[in-house]
């Protein structure tokens, strides 16, 4: 079982009634266990629209999607009588604006609400609630206060600790680390791989962060204009030359490793996609 | 102040003993005290939570200080004067929706230049040319909410860049934007304060700040550390422990010292490759 997409296209109804195509014959399949993916791409690519479609918040205008063993259509009609429920429940969408996801008076409210609305009993939700707020680095007295009343970093926190709380089989991040500071980045990072490791669970993250991609990813796609133009491994993705052309960027460790190589003939071959396995290599070549 | 002085002036503001607290939540800044000269270009760092959005806030007068003052080219923030000072200050909210009233991008951008009573004729250049800066012409007779995240950062900035004010303040406004998108802006607002315009930016963005005059660190609602850009780039210390981190060529350079590693003209290079990124 898997997510997987048959030529879907998907056009947003406009205001001028002439819509706007946002996916274009798209094509994917996303395993429902053991796999680490990126999704990145230019402004505007369709990279929200996509995963709405993988937890089946919006459904095609063209094609069909399979959501582990659910057919989804383009027609109202052929999709009647699909539970959607069940689908939300398994497939975890953090939105890209954490205000989308914020409604109710306190941050433990908003939290339990995503595990109650799928069956867990109140003090199941509530322990989970204090697990997850302490999982996305902020302490317990967050619980109490609205969600409203945070700075943007801090939404983002509580946002993802809603979605986490209600343990998703399938765990997508709509750009879950913009905003974040540096260290919350790391660790939240590190808090999603370690439930794909740990769990051997799917995880999917939108970023911007090249060295997030070179860092983690197994798989990366790449949207342009609402079409997959990439989907492969990060390393040859980041030796060819097109990238520009997508608006991507090299990351900071291939930047680096290649200036060390090109001006003073360190050897840094191989494979070096963190800090750590960088300052590792200098040192053995510089000592 | 001495309104007198007026062109002798140096700071475009100064803020003395600034305190502020959100009634139910206790003190998110207390006493804050900085200068940003005219014509410079001042980075504001910080964890999540530090107080920089209320910072920023307080500048425009947007919330009103607890405590403590703020002086905006020779005029104190007040009941009075905030709508001049608005008029010298501009700001592009962390969350672009906060930003949005009118029904189009068009009506957006035009918002803020009706407010300035800018005529006509110069408005509608005006909406063009920043609309194609920020690459969003095409997106002009579009709802503002029917965009995608970065798309809405772009209309939001290219609001605030037609207004052309003395003053701009980026709050985040480049955190959802493309690699390609967000080096674009970045090179345009120091085009921006090479022509004179004063800019604070505040980021988590490490690589945003190498281009600033001075970098201001919050830790808590209060002044962490404010200096020179340099300075505070290779101040680990300072930096880590406001959740924040080195470069990653600034971070290699100080590994390599710790262990004693040395090698000629090494130091030199990682210093200039953090500046390129
Ligand atoms: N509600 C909507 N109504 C109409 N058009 C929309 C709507 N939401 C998005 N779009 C358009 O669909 C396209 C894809 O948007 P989407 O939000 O999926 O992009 P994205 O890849 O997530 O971009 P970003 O990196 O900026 O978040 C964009 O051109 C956008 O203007
Ligand atoms: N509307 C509000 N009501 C009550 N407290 C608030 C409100 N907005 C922010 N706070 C609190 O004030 C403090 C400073 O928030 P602020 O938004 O200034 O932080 P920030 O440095 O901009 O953080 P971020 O990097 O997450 O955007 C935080 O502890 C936050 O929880
Ligand atoms: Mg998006
Ligand atoms: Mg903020």
């Amino acid at each position: 079982m898997a997510i997987k997409f048959e030529h879907v296209s998907f056009q947003y109804k406009s205001i001028d009634n002439k819509g706007y195509l946002a996916l274009d014959d798209v094509n994917v399949v996303i395993e429902n266990t053991g796999e680490f993916i990126t999704l990145i791409g230019e402004t505007g690519s369709g990279k929200s629209t996509l995963v709405q479609h993988m937890n089946a918040l919006l459904t095609p205008s063209k094609g069909s999607m399979n959501i582990l063993g659910v057919k989804i259509s383009s027609t109202a009609k052929e999709n009647k009588d699909v539970q959607f429920n069940p689908i939300r429940k398994q497939v975890g969408l953090v939105f890209q604006f954490p205000e989308y996801q914020l409604f109710e008076e306190t941050v433990e409210k908003d939290i339990m609400f995503g595990p109650k609305n799928f069956g867990v009993s109140e003090s199941e939700a509530k322990k989970r609630a204090r697990e997850a707020i302490n999982i996305v680095g902020l302490d317990d007295s967050y619980l109490s206060r609205s969600p409203f009343n945070l700075s943007g970093g801090e939404k983002k926190r509580v946002s993802i600790a809603g979605i986490l709380a209600m343990e998703p089989d399938i765990l997508i991040l709509d750009e879950p680390t913009s905003g974040l500071d540096p260290r919350g980045r790391d660790a939240l990072l590190e808090v999603f791989y370690q439930i794909h490791t740990s769990l051997n669970k799917t995880v999917l993250i939108i970023t911007h962060d090249m060295n997030t991609v070179y860092e983690y990813a197994k798989r990366v796609l790449v949207m342009r204009e609402g079409a997959l133009v990439y989907d492969g491994d990060p390393v040859k993705l980041f030796s060819r030359k097109n990238i520009d052309n997508w608006n991507l960027d090299v990351p900071d460790i291939i930047q680096l490793k290649d200036a060390l190589e090109s001006n003073f003939h360190l050897d840094m071959s191989g494979t070096i996609r963190n800090k750590k396995a960088l300052l590792k290599r200098l040192e053995e070549v510089l000592s | 102040m001495d309104t007198l002085l007026g062109d002798d002036i140096l700071d475009m503001i100064e803020i003395k003993n600034l305190g502020f607290s959100y009634q139910e939540d206790g003190v998110a800044l207390s006493d804050v005290s900085f200068n940003v000269e005219k014509g410079e270009w001042l980075t504001i760092l910080g964890h999540n939570g530090s107080g920089k959005s209320t910072l920023s806030k307080l500048l425009v007068g947007l919330l009103r200080p607890s405590s403590g003052t703020i002086t905006v080219d020779g005029q104190v923030l007040g009941e009075e004067s905030v709508y001049d000072i608005r008029k010298k200050i501009g700001i592009v909210f962390q969350n672009p929706d906060n930003q949005f009233v009118g029904v189009t991008v068009k009506d957006d951008i035009a918002f803020g230049l009706e407010n300035l009573q800018i005529p006509r004729d110069e408005m509608v250049k005006r909406i063009d040319e920043y609309a194609n800066r920020v690459d969003m012409a095409d997106f002009l007779e579009k709802e503002p909410q029917a965009l995608s995240g970065g798309q809405k950062q772009r209309v939001a900035i290219a609001g605030i860049l037609a207004m052309k004010t003395d003053v701009i303040i980026f709050d985040e406004a480049t955190s959802m934007l493309d690699p390609k998108g967000r080096k674009t802006i970045l090179k345009y607002i120091q085009k921006l304060n090479e022509e004179g315009v004063t800019v604070i930016t505040i980021t988590h963005d490490m690589r945003e700040s190498v281009l600033s005059d001075r970098i201001l660190v919050l830790k808590n609602g209060e002044v962490l550390k404010i200096g020179p850009t340099k300075d505070i780039l290779l101040d680990k210390e300072t930096l880590e422990s406001s959740n924040l981190e080195l470069l990653l060529p600034l971070e290699v350079m100080h590994t390599l010292e710790q262990k004693n590693i040395t090698h000629p003209k090494l130091k030199e290079f990682l210093w200039q490759l953090s500046l390129n990124t």
